[in-house]
């Protein structure tokens, strides 16, 4: 009696986390956002995220109900039964040596062109454009873009345009960020595009994407940078290619603001 | 360090009870946080302590229970109206509808309904229960229910009074209070880390402003340095920040800088009652003694400190009756200068357009730059490193004789304050060229930074130095290598 | 072996049978493994509590943001009871270090290893019994000097990256309290070092006669495999911790580059590179986890036959996914390092190691539950752990392949997705099969059962309150909430999940005050539980031929070994019963049957 019990708890433990993830969408604890990837690579990492989903779900469940069954029936045999004498099978353990040995290898073969795209210079889209340097330190984002019309260098020019915890970038093309740190290591990670990339110290790093819906997102640090890493929020605009020239054009005027002229602009 | 390591102890013995006495004990009252006092408050006699603390507490409360003195240029908020209808509703009841005031939006829930005018002005308790029909119109509706009398058309009333300063303060414990401090004394539980420290608000002072120079500092100087945090510290940017909460938490630092400059005046005020300014006393009246006793075996003997202390808290009985009027005038004084701060006029705004930046600006503008009229390689060095050789000097403490122990400048809250390195291309007080224009004109307020505008240099003049200035970092020191003969650095 | 044996019995355990030893070199400065293995359970668990406590801290900031926190808020009285950041930075580098390097790793070799190798290999205590107590008491300057780390607010993570970690302006707690971590983290290193090396030439030295390779207890099996991968990876910890050291107190570079400012002091002169840490520490401590998980696999198999009845289903190829697991261990570090900015060609042959050692642990799940099936089950506590260290595996190594394949943990990097894979295997299975292990071998400490019936209690709310507290860090992984957030609320995307948050919170104090029945079943049982035999659980192991407890020198005789250890259930057991100790000698040297 008491056997069943226990059995019922694990299964019911392995039934509950199935649920869980079932209905975590509804309750707005899938993805992040609208829990669609809103960047290209990102739309190709939840492809593979939900591959090896589905591949890990039919586990789960076999194991557990394997798990379930052995148990259920331990627990409904009358005592008095001896157990089973084996020492195991070589033709068993052959099957799930070499079963899950060929499906683990296939998913990580596959995996390996969103890799490359995402990490490996040779494969960056060829008309990447480099449009910002995006600075990390304790604790904010400090963002440099060429002044209209200029590309950006490494360097600082005087007519740069700096903008913080602001970095704005146009939609439906391959742009591309220049990552550094000032200070210590921080992570650049924009949950709704799924990019991610740690700021080395000492280390220039490209990180390129390309957002696909305009709008507002979250640009958050996620490598312990100290005790103000939480106060690391910045945002990431995407806007057209108009609105985006349009506005670095504003932000270029606002920047070299001499107070005169339209009088005092009230920020 | 003493007081880091000490903190550090009271962490240890209370991780210690942490992980023992969770057996034990649930887990109590939470502590009340509370606004620390300054060093001068401290420092006071004991009636006159008790006294400024009164005065402190009856006109800003503590953490807990703020109270909005209506002397100050505070928006303490609330949702201010005049009734432009009564109506009686059955079943009891009472159906106002309101003309809201300017600038104001309708809470969703009332808290507190305060009458300004009509029958009820003065009411000790203030009918507090009401409720919004209908939110977001021009005339909004409230049911009010108890109200005894009914109020006439035309009454003015605050609904949630001090709601802005509420919501500042919850915002400021979450955000900034870790370095600022509960009391804005710039101590908070991490400041001892930061260098830069965080600004103590308590002088009414900030380094970042556009107002002219001498002048506080404005609303929207706060907004910009919240929002854009300041580069090179650890003030981040709260640029996210939702704007409501933005205007909250600056009306409640504007508060916190107010309750600190209150305190601070009237210590400035009751100066004669300090231990300091006591010991002092006796310390002349004994040398005084020791000099007359020479010539007349006879003299007086000097107090003892005892009779000091006696002394003075007998004077301090006596002022009691002027005491009122002390903290009322130190108030109204200063008032003025807050209010005056957000006024146009008291924006620093160029008369002329910013000069050209050509070569023959940025030349002009170094040799200013050089110059025994501005003197800024005094501090900010030939090159513009910062390492002028006023940062070799001693320089005196403000208001005393001596002279801080270590090397270099200090700014007016005794920390050492390096001239800022021009050639790094970090702008402290923001990049854009009005901003550079303003901190040439009013200087830095609370450092030796001076203020040029007006008096010293013509608008003309210091575009041509913000214009050599910003190009700084981008040129190598080859234009500034022409030495101008270095004269000896006078201390103040 | 026997040469070895012999000597080390005459000379120590002689003196210990004619002189009654004194209390302090009895129970303190004890040189018995059995002694020591019980001083590393107490110290280990006392430990647990600590790091426990802090990661209720953590929980409640959590759950109620910048709201006056329980006990510790008390230091910030003038601050009404709310941390600052830095504290709540300190109380998870401290958790995490305390949980790893000061409970997981010494219960496991220090203690269990301790007490259960000589017993089960048939030898009378450890090769080094002087090297054991030594490396006992060099835990106490490790404990010290963490505590030391945690007063002086060491809040660079447990993973210590530069330049966080080595500039001391780079943040509160980069100062002292990082040379303070990092000696303790070098002197856990040694205890640990010094018990591999006993280990490893215990088991290869000292077996009992007729004990083969091959009929050793799956336990020895990973407590020897643990060993080896002690031996080999701690000198890179070791190595990389001294180079910190000497970077932040002798001023030299390897691990800071040029040109970084914080904190407004002078820029680094540098030259070096922080990427090199990250290699070295996880070439550690990757095989760390597996230093975490090997002794367990090992137990619970262990106890899962006895449980079943049954015979281990597939004895062989246990161990060889244990030496898999071990040999992969070794080349799967940068699996930490996918967005580090290391060179991404490397962060495809990583996946590849990566993906690839799940296998072994895929094999290991599927002969468990082949050892459950038909069995005989005895729903005792001991299985009840047992079980739900399977069942957690599979929960923790299935999350793992997420992370294992780069470009999906180019998302889940760092944020609380990861926190619940590894809690799931360093909580959910470690310690479900420590606690397992610990009723299943109490009676051979103490003489003495512990309480079933709080037993299973302790395990029920532990089981539930678990699961309510890291199974719903899976979804707030999914939301991509970031680890190490004093304040996640501050990002509007992440608002929503406050609620959640206080959810876990409450389950995690719940399963933290459940730890108490554990504690005082533990030491009351010590006591006043139901006294045991020799043998109570009719188990094969040479240990059970001891007295319970077994005196110094453990046997009353040198065991001779006749067969394996798992002849559960056997037909041809004598007498008709379903165990045949591994020292019987009825029936004789038996064939290798697997």
């Amino acid at each position: 009696m008491e056997g069943r019990f226990w059995t019922l708890v694990f299964v019911i433990f392995a039934a509950a986390a199935l649920a869980a993830c079932a209905v975590a969408p509804a309750y707005q604890l899938w993805f992040p956002g609208s829990g669609e990837a809103l960047s290209t690579i990102g739309a190709r990492i939840d492809h593979l995220f939900y591959v090896i989903l589905v591949v890990i779900a039919v586990v789960f469940v076999g194991v557990n109900v394997a798990l379930g069954y052995v148990l259920w029936r331990g627990a409904k045999q009358p005592s008095e039964v001896k157990a089973v004498y084996s020492h195991g099978n070589q033709t068993l353990e052959v099957v799930w040596t070499v079963i899950p040995g060929v499906i683990l290898l296939a998913l990580a073969l596959y995996q390996m062109d969103v890799w490359a795209s995402f990490r490996m210079r040779e494969f960056y889209p060829q008309d990447m454009r480099t449009i910002a340097e995006v600075t990390a330190r304790q604790f904010e984002w400090r963002i440099r873009y060429a002044a209209p019309d200029k590309t950006l260098e490494a360097d600082p020019h005087p007519d740069d345009v700096y903008t913080v915890n602001d970095l704005r970038v146009p939609v439906n093309r391959p742009v591309a960020i220049s990552l550094r740190t000032e200070d210590v290591q921080h992570a650049f990670f924009v949950p709704e595009l799924r990019i991610k990339q740690d700021a080395l110290p000492g280390k220039r790093i490209p990180v390129w994407f390309e957002v696909t819906r305009p709008g507002t997102y979250d640009l958050v640090c996620a490598e312990l940078c100290g005790w103000g890493h939480y106060k690391m929020k910045g945002r990431l605009v995407a806007l057209s290619e108009e609105d985006y020239a349009a506005w670095l054009k504003q932000a270029f005027e606002d920047q070299f603001d001499d107070g005169v002229g339209e009088g005092e602009k009230s920020d | 360090m003493n007081s880091a390591s000490m903190t550090s102890n009271r962490r240890t013995v209370s991780l210690v009870s942490l992980g023992l006495s969770l057996l034990l004990c649930g887990c109590g009252d939470a502590p009340k946080a509370r606004f620390s006092w300054s060093k001068e408050t401290d420092d006071l006699t004991p009636m006159a302590n008790a006294w400024v603390k009164r005065a402190v507490l009856q006109n800003f409360g503590t953490p807990n229970e703020l109270v909005a003195w209506e002397r100050l240029p505070v928006e303490y908020g609330g949702f201010a109206g005049t009734v432009t209808a009564v109506e009686t509703v059955e079943g009891g009841g009472t159906k106002l509808t309101v003309k809201r005031g300017e600038g104001t939006t309708a809470p969703a829930s009332a808290r507190q309904l305060l009458w300004k005018s009509g029958a009820r002005v003065d009411e000790a308790e203030p009918d507090g229960v009401a409720s919004i029909v209908a939110g977001e119109t021009e005339s909004t509706v409230l049911m009010a229910q108890r109200l005894d009398p009914v109020p006439d058309v035309g009454d003015e009333f605050v609904l949630n009074p001090g709601n802005r300063l509420l919501d500042g303060r919850r915002s400021y414990l979450k955000n900034c209070m870790h370095c600022h401090g509960v009391a804005g004394d710039g101590a908070g539980p991490t400041a001892r880390y930061l260098n830069p420290l965080p600004r103590d608000f308590r002088r009414g002072v900030m380094k970042f402003t556009s107002t002219r120079p001498g002048e506080r500092v404005s609303r929207d100087d706060l907004a910009r340095t919240i929002r854009d945090g300041i580069p090179g510290t650890y003030m981040p940017s709260f640029l996210l920040m939702a704007p409501e909460e933005m205007t909250a938490v600056i009306e409640y630092v504007r508060w916190l800088s107010m309750r600190g400059e209150f305190e601070k005046r009237l210590n400035d005020e009751l100066k004669d009652f300090s231990r300091t300014a006591i010991a002092e006393q006796g310390k002349n009246a004994r040398l005084e003694y020791e000099a007359a006793v020479k010539n007349d075996p006879d003299a007086e003997r000097p107090p003892t400190a005892d009779e000091l202390a006696t002394r003075a808290e007998e004077d301090f009985r006596g002022m009691a009756e002027d005491l009122e009027f002390v903290f009322v005038d130190a108030g109204d004084l200063m008032a003025g200068p807050w209010e005056r701060a957000d006024a146009t006029d008291n924006i620093i705004t160029p008369s002329i357009a910013r000069v050209a930046d050509t070569p023959e600006s940025r030349e002009k503008g170094r040799v200013l730059y050089l110059s025994q009229k501005t003197k800024c390689y005094t501090c900010h060095g030939s090159t513009g490193k910062g390492d002028g050789p006023a940062t070799e000097d001693f320089w005196a403490i403000t208001g005393s004789s001596e002279t801080y122990p270590e090397r270099g400048l200090h700014d007016e809250w005794g920390h050492l304050v390096p001239p800022r390195d021009l050639t790094r291309g970090q702008y402290r007080g923001g990049r854009r060229p009005i901003d550079v224009f303003r901190r040439l004109y009013a200087g830095i307020k609370g450092t030796p930074m001076p203020a040029f505008g007006g008096t010293g240099l013509t608008d003309e003049e210091i575009w041509h130095l913000v214009n050599y200035v910003m190009a700084m970092p981008f040129e190598g020191p080859s234009t500034t290598t022409a030495n101008p003969s270095p004269t000896v650095a006078t201390s103040r | 072996m026997s040469a070895v044996t012999g000597m080390t019995g005459s000379v120590d355990h002689a003196a210990g049978a004619h002189a009654a030893p004194g209390f302090l070199s009895r129970y303190v400065f004890s040189r018995d493994h059995k002694v020591i293995g019980i001083q590393f359970m107490f110290t280990t668990l006392l430990m647990l509590f600590v790091g426990g406590a802090l990661a209720l801290g953590i929980r409640w900031q959590l759950a109620y943001p910048w709201e006056p926190m329980p006990l510790l808020g008390n230091a910030f009285a003038d601050e009404g009871g709310q941390i600052p950041p830095e504290t709540y930075t300190m109380l998870l580098t401290m958790h995490g270090t305390i949980m790893v390097f000061l409970v997981i790793i010494p219960i496991l070799a220090g203690g269990f290893g301790n007490l259960l190798i000589p017993l089960q290999i048939g030898a009378e205590d450890m090769a080094f019994p002087t090297l054991n107590m030594l490396s006992y008491w060099f835990m106490w300057p490790a404990i010290v000097f963490f505590m030391l780390a945690m007063h002086a607010g060491a809040a660079a993570g447990w993973t210590a990256y530069p330049v966080l970690a080595v500039l001391p302006q780079a943040a509160p707690g980069s100062g002292v309290a990082q040379t303070y971590w990092l000696l303790g983290v070098t002197l856990v290193g040694i205890s640990s070092l010094m018990g591999a090396v006993n280990y490893m030439t215990t088991i290869i030295n000292m077996r009992a006669p007729g004990m083969t390779l091959f009929r050793m207890p799956l336990t020895i099996w990973a407590m020897f495999i643990t060993a080896i991968l002690q031996a080999f990876a701690l000198p890179m910890l070791t190595a990389a911790g001294l180079m910190q050291i000497s970077d932040r107190t002798l001023g030299t570079c390897f691990f800071i580059p040029a040109g970084i400012i914080v904190n407004n002091a002078d820029p680094t002169v540098g030259g070096g590179q922080p990427l090199l840490w990250q290699h070295l520490f996880w070439f550690y401590s990757h095989p760390a986890v597996y230093i975490m998980l090997l002794p367990v696999m090992g137990m619970v198999s262990d106890m899962l036959a006895c449980m079943c009845r049954k015979p281990v289903f597939g004895y062989k190829p246990m161990i060889h996914s244990m030496g898999a697991i071990a040999g992969l261990g070794f080349i799967v570090w940068g699996h930490h390092m996918f967005i580090s900015g290391m060179n991404p060609m490397l962060g495809m042959a990583f996946m590849i190691s990566t993906i690839l050692i799940a296998l072994p642990s895929a094999v290991k799940t599927f002969n468990w539950i082949g050892t459950m099936w038909g069995g005989r089950l005895q729903f005792n506590t001991v299985m009840l752990n047992c079980v739900a260290f399977v069942s957690m595996f599979v929960v923790g190594g299935l999350s793992g392949i997420f992370m294992a394949a780069v470009p999906v943990d180019v998302f889940f990097h760092d944020t609380y997705f990861i926190v619940a894979h590894f809690h799931y295997v360093l909580f959910g299975a470690t310690l479900f099969g420590v606690y397992g292990a610990l009723h299943f071998w109490f009676p051979k400490m103490f003489g003495r059962m512990m309480s079933e019936f709080w037993g299973k209690i302790h395990f029920f709310i532990t089981f539930i309150a678990f699961n309510l507290t890291f199974f719903p860090m899976h979804l707030l992984g999914m939301q991509g909430m970031p680890r190490r957030l004093a304040d996640p609320y501050h990002y509007s995307y992440l608002e929503h999940l406050l609620p959640l948050n206080q959810v876990m919170t409450w389950a995690a104090i719940v399963m933290g005050f459940a730890q108490i029945i554990l504690f005082l079943n533990f030491v009351i049982s010590s006591f006043a539980g139901r006294k045991a035999g020799r043998n109570p659980w009719n188990a094969n192991g040479l240990e059970w031929i001891a007295p319970s407890p077994p005196p110094h020198g453990n046997f009353d005789v040198t065991p001779v070994v006749y067969r394996g250890p798992y002849e559960y259930s056997a037909p041809d057991a004598p007498d008709g019963q379903d165990y045949w100790l591994q020292s019987d000698e009825r029936g004789g040297q038996m064939a290798e049957r697997h």
